[in-house]
């Protein structure tokens, strides 16, 4: 089943979600949902009392700044955006500078597939909110922007219900707004998002780093909305009880989103788990997938029989050279052909180039058109040789990681369906190549698109 | 450790670097300049690639002078 771009109200698994099939109380020992516990995803978005009585108040008043940095450091959280760099480095890098500090919570969740963001904000937005204020608090700003795509979306309505409900309650913590950022793929890098705040479009500088070269020149802390989310909960219960769930090397439970021909579902892992397992708990695992997506759409193709035994873990992934990314686990169904999807992929990321950079802006169309020749059993074998030379050629070259994910992609999908391409170059093309995509892909934007 | 730069964003396809220093930069198949990222080597190497610099109309390139990124 292809999935809409319009988001279709997601099913949230968690163990608090009675609703839930093949629901069963978890057993002593066993994982517990942290940011997804709670009330069931069909109750909608958590108000502010249920919120509170919940999780109790958050107590930040006792203390300091440089308390809440070590807490994180403690705690050894991570950014789960998808680069997975240590947020206390972010904190102190921001800290550091001199000036008004700017927090910008990254909502926009620019990888069309992935759900988790937008699920954890429309269903818990007074968890990112607290976890927006105790990122402020531990930098010293008084100033949050939440960045989101879609201006009338569930989740831009969920945060300006939840940031009505703070108002009638607001004691010193600092201000909150929202911003609507356009819907572009690379509009959702941190860079992109200083430029657009400042007015600007939402294009990557490159080598400009939020901490020193921030909105206005203003010390910036750009986290992902899951990150924030998670420091509500450190604050509250501390650094040790954070690292009970996850591992040593990625502490804490990580969101993902689960995308197939039976939808996409936005699950909590708190603990590592092999994708076969996690498949057959969720009844889906019959038959093994043709390959995984592994990361977002600028990831990595897995091999369908490798896909079992996939370590659903960002260190564990990190061992066999993988990115968990933003975290979409993607499941090609048998019979599809990966090839043909990842001419679709790369059209679609090829059309999201900011056009600033030469090697992305005429070596990705290019790599995407040479792509679709293949799956359409049209390439010869010296057009391969070409299309993989480029790809070589464009890695690296630009000023953010829009080609780098897409020559990635290539790379992986050139070696994983390899016999697909022999197959191609030999019998031409195969059913489904004019076949709608499996993985979701947003329509071209209007114009101009960037602001 | 001289190393040379490109700004991608500056890039514009001119070409004219390649023929200012033929020994360290190519143009990939859309004319923008491709570098290996190695440090230059010896005095013909840096004379041409100072050259490049100074013809880039687009000011594109630069000398890296700091420890490799």
């Amino acid at each position: 089943m292809a999935l809409s771009w319009d988001p279709a109200p997601l099913r949230v698994q968690s163990a608090a979600d009675p609703a839930g099939p093949r629901h069963r109380a978890p057993a002593a020992g066993e994982p517990v949902a942290r940011l997804l516990a709670g009330p069931r995803a069909a109750a909608g978005p958590e108000s502010l009392a249920a919120h509170q009585q919940r999780l109790g108040p958050l107590e930040l008043r006792e203390r300091t700044p440089a308390e809440l940095r070590s807490l994180v450091a403690e705690s050894g959280l991570t950014g789960r955006g998808g680069a997975g760099f240590p947020t206390v480095r972010k904190l102190r890098a921001v800290a550091d500078r001199p000036g008004w500090a700017l927090v910008v919570v990254n909502g926009s969740e620019s990888e069309p597939a992935s759900r988790k963001d937008r699920e954890l904000l429309t269903l818990r937005p007074h968890l990112v909110l607290d976890g927006a204020v105790v990122g402020a608090a531990a930098v010293g700003s008084d100033q949050v922007v939440i960045a989101v795509h879609g201006e009338a979306s569930p989740w831009a309505q969920a945060l300006e219900r939840a940031l009505g409900e703070r108002d009638r309650e607001r004691h010193g913590s600092p201000s909150i707004r929202l911003a609507v950022v356009p819907p572009r793929y690379v509009a959702g890098e941190s860079s992109s998002l200083v430029a657009f705040l400042e007015g600007g479009a939402a294009k990557p500088r490159p080598g400009r780093p939020a901490a020193t070269h921030g909105v206005d020149g203003r010390p910036t802390l750009v986290l992902n909305a899951e990150t924030v989310a998670h420091l509500a909960l450190i604050a509250r219960r501390g650094a040790r009880w954070f690292r009970e769930a996850g591992t040593p090397g990625a502490p804490g439970s990580h969101l993902m989103t689960l995308v197939g021909p039976h939808g996409a579902e936005v699950l909590e892992l708190v603990r590592p788990q092999r994708l076969g397992d996690l498949l057959s708990d969720r009844g889906l695992g019959g038959r093994l997938p043709a390959a995984v997506l592994l990361g977002g759409y600028g990831g990595a193709w897995v091999d369908g029989a490798e896909a079992a035994e996939l370590p659903l873990g960002r260190d564990r992934l990190a061992e066999r050279g993988l990115s968990f990314g933003c975290g979409l686990v993607g499941l090609l169904p048998a019979g599809r052909c990966g090839l043909a999807e990842t001419a679709r992929l790369l059209a679609y990321l090829a059309g999201e180039t900011a056009g600033q950079c030469g090697p992305c802006r005429f070596g990705l169309p290019a790599l995407a058109l040479a792509a679709a020749d293949l799956a359409r059993g049209r390439a010869t074998r010296r057009e391969v040789g070409r299309l993989r030379r480029r790809a070589a050629a464009i890695a690296g070259r630009g000023a953010c990681h829009l080609p780098d994910g897409a020559v990635t992609l290539l790379d992986h999908a050139l070696r994983v369906f390899a016999d697909d391409v022999e197959r191609h170059l030999r019998r031409g093309p195969c059913q489904d190549a004019g076949a709608p995509p499996t993985f979701p892909i947003p329509p071209p934007p209007g114009l101009p698109g960037w602001r | 450790m001289t190393r040379l730069r490109v700004d991608p964003l500056r890039c514009r396809g001119h070409g004219i670097c390649v023929l200012r220093a033929p020994d360290r930069i190519e143009l990939d198949d859309w004319g923008f300049a491709e570098l290996d990222g190695r440090p230059l080597v010896g005095s013909i190497q840096l004379r041409q690639a100072r050259r490049a610099v100074a013809a880039c109309p687009a000011r594109a390139l630069a000398l890296d002078e700091s420890a490799p990124a």
